[in-house]
């Protein structure tokens, strides 16, 4: 584990504010257990918890809090300079950082899902969600890290891309789902184990070339951008 | 030793006799500035792009409103149902306004400066508030009236134009409804954080996951859960408030999903009173005692 790593992870968990990750996990669990102990049918409550909660709020938002984290925190608060002057490349920088980001986020994410999806119908179902979440959460952290590195208000511009690309085009304009990473994990999850919980139009074999694409041009972009960034102080 | 020589000389300093302005000119100097920051008036040019983002896609959306009756005839929404459609929006929007009026002055410490002045500790939290709510319901209320002036212009005599006021009134009444409930919420959150990041992200976290309990609530096998689900989260309880008051408004496709209150309109309409008055009392608790950081 190199010292980068090693920085941002007590970065993100050497304060309180790192149990600001707990209650959407367990709300998730919660709301799953409720249900099947109510006896309530799969295919009622498992739409609106492992979708409507899981994979469109959770993963995104725990995605968003998170890699917005390991960087753009340092950014805002300057202290990105002594990590930026010390004689390593920019990719030992930005890869350590995002492996932490998406470790964290698939770790937060996939156990409360697996144990949702274990719950809705069985364990090839929660593997499924678990497996798909992991890579969801590797595409999403890589897009925040890289947002977290061309603008200085990386939170805000995270939401505009998961509530009004994902949350309100992706429901209205079925088109904008090729372009949103949530329902390529629902399409992997439903290729996984398939069950008619869930549903999407992304096919699968764009929901994988996407995956990978999304998450390679946005590392390579972060690279680059840390490459020419200036240390400039708050304007706004 | 001589004798000490110092004189004090009268160089013609004097006492501000003029009028003071006191509590009230504080409180409305917050407010004004309150309301402008909401929208990054007086601001640079990018702290303007979010705001108003927002703001041209609400208007956006009542001009096509507005040219799809005026042209075909059809009503897609009334003045009631927009706010409704625009849930997602006007939760993005508190995201961005709440931080900006109270996290930026807990990072920067400034606050022992505003209390340094004759602000009660009361005022500071009220005037934000105050700001968050006007801000949002001019967000909602603008694209009413734009979608009123265009109805009016159309319809035939005074009596068309008098019947849309009707029909505005609610609307707008509504709208305020809709802002005090996430303008109280969203503030009490933001005032827990200066980091903007994280006010953003835990406003848009407590509404978003907020809405798959209603959605677990209204599938238990139980009648009385189902009626009452809608008050686990902001939109589906402003909502239920709206359904008992002015069902008319809101609801005008027979065919569509109506949420079920049953007996239960009031307990909506006290649930949203008791959330604003628990917000408003945890927010005023919070700047009771003020440190520097």
């Amino acid at each position: 584990m190199s010292t980068v790593s090693w920085i941002t992870v007590r970065g993100l968990f050497g304060r309180r504010r790192f149990l600001l990750l707990l209650p959407l996990p367990l709300l998730l669990v919660l709301l799953a257990v409720l249900s099947r102990g109510l006896g309530v049918e799969p295919t009622d409550w498992g739409p609106p918890v492992l979708v409507g909660l899981g994979l469109a709020v959770v993963l995104p938002v725990v995605a968003l809090i998170v890699g917005t984290g390991v960087l753009g925190a340092e950014i805002d608060d300057g202290t990105v300079v002594h990590v930026l002057t010390t004689p390593l490349p920019r990719w030992q920088i930005v890869l350590p950082k995002l492996a932490v980001a998406a470790g964290v986020t698939a770790v937060t994410v996939a156990i409360p899902l697996f144990v949702a999806g274990l719950l809705a119908d069985s364990v090839r179902l929660g593997l499924a969600l678990a497996i798909a979440a992991a890579v969801g959460a590797l595409a999403y952290s890589a897009l925040f890290v890289a947002v977290s590195l061309l603008t200085r208000r990386p939170v805000l511009l995270g939401l505009v891309y998961v509530l009004i690309w994902e949350g309100l085009l992706g429901n209205v304009i079925t088109g904008t789902r090729v372009l949103s990473i949530q329902h390529y994990v629902i399409a992997l999850a439903d290729q996984l184990a398939p069950t008619d919980l869930l549903s999407t139009t992304v096919s699968v074999s764009v929901a994988v070339v996407m995956t990978v694409l999304i998450s390679v041009a946005a590392t390579f972009l972060a690279i680059d951008r840390l490459r020419s960034f200036s240390v400039a102080g708050e304007t706004s | 030793m001589p004798e000490p020589t110092g004189v004090i000389h009268d160089i013609g300093y004097q006492r501000y006799t003029g009028p003071r302005l006191g509590r009230r000119y504080v409180f409305g100097a917050l407010y004004l500035h309150g309301v402008r920051t909401a929208f990054g008036l007086g601001r640079s040019a990018k702290a303007k792009i979010f705001p108003w983002l927002v703001v041209g896609i609400v208007l956006m959306v009542a001009a096509a409103v507005t040219a799809i009756r005026s042209q075909i005839g059809e009503t897609v929404m009334t003045y009631a149902q927009f706010a409704d459609s625009m849930s997602w929006l006007v939760i993005f929007f508190t995201a961005v306004a709440a931080p900006e009026l109270v996290s930026r002055d807990l990072r920067s410490g400034v606050l022992p400066l505003y209390f340094s002045r004759p602000l009660s500790h009361a005022d500071y939290p009220l005037a934000k508030l105050l700001a968050l709510v006007t801000a949002l319901f001019l967000l909602l209320g603008a694209p009413q009236l734009v979608m009123f002036l265009g109805a009016a212009f159309t319809s035939d005599g005074m009596g068309g134009v008098w019947d849309e006021l009707l029909d505005l009134l609610p609307g707008l009444l509504y709208a305020g409804l809709w802002a005090a409930v996430f303008a109280s919420i969203g503030l009490l959150i933001a005032s827990l954080t200066g980091k903007r990041a994280f006010a953003a992200g835990g406003i848009v976290a407590v509404f978003l996951m907020t809405t798959p309990v209603v959605g677990v609530l209204s599938i238990l096998p139980a009648q009385a859960a189902n009626q009452l689900a809608g008050i686990a989260s902001p939109p589906t309880l402003v909502q239920g408030v709206g359904v008992w008051t002015m069902r008319d408004l809101l609801i005008t496709d027979p065919d569509g999903v109506v949420p079920d209150l049953g007996p239960f309109g009031p307990v909506y309409a006290l649930a949203a009173v008791a959330l604003v008055a628990a917000c408003v009392t945890l927010l005023l608790a919070r700047y009771r005692k003020v440190a520097a950081r």
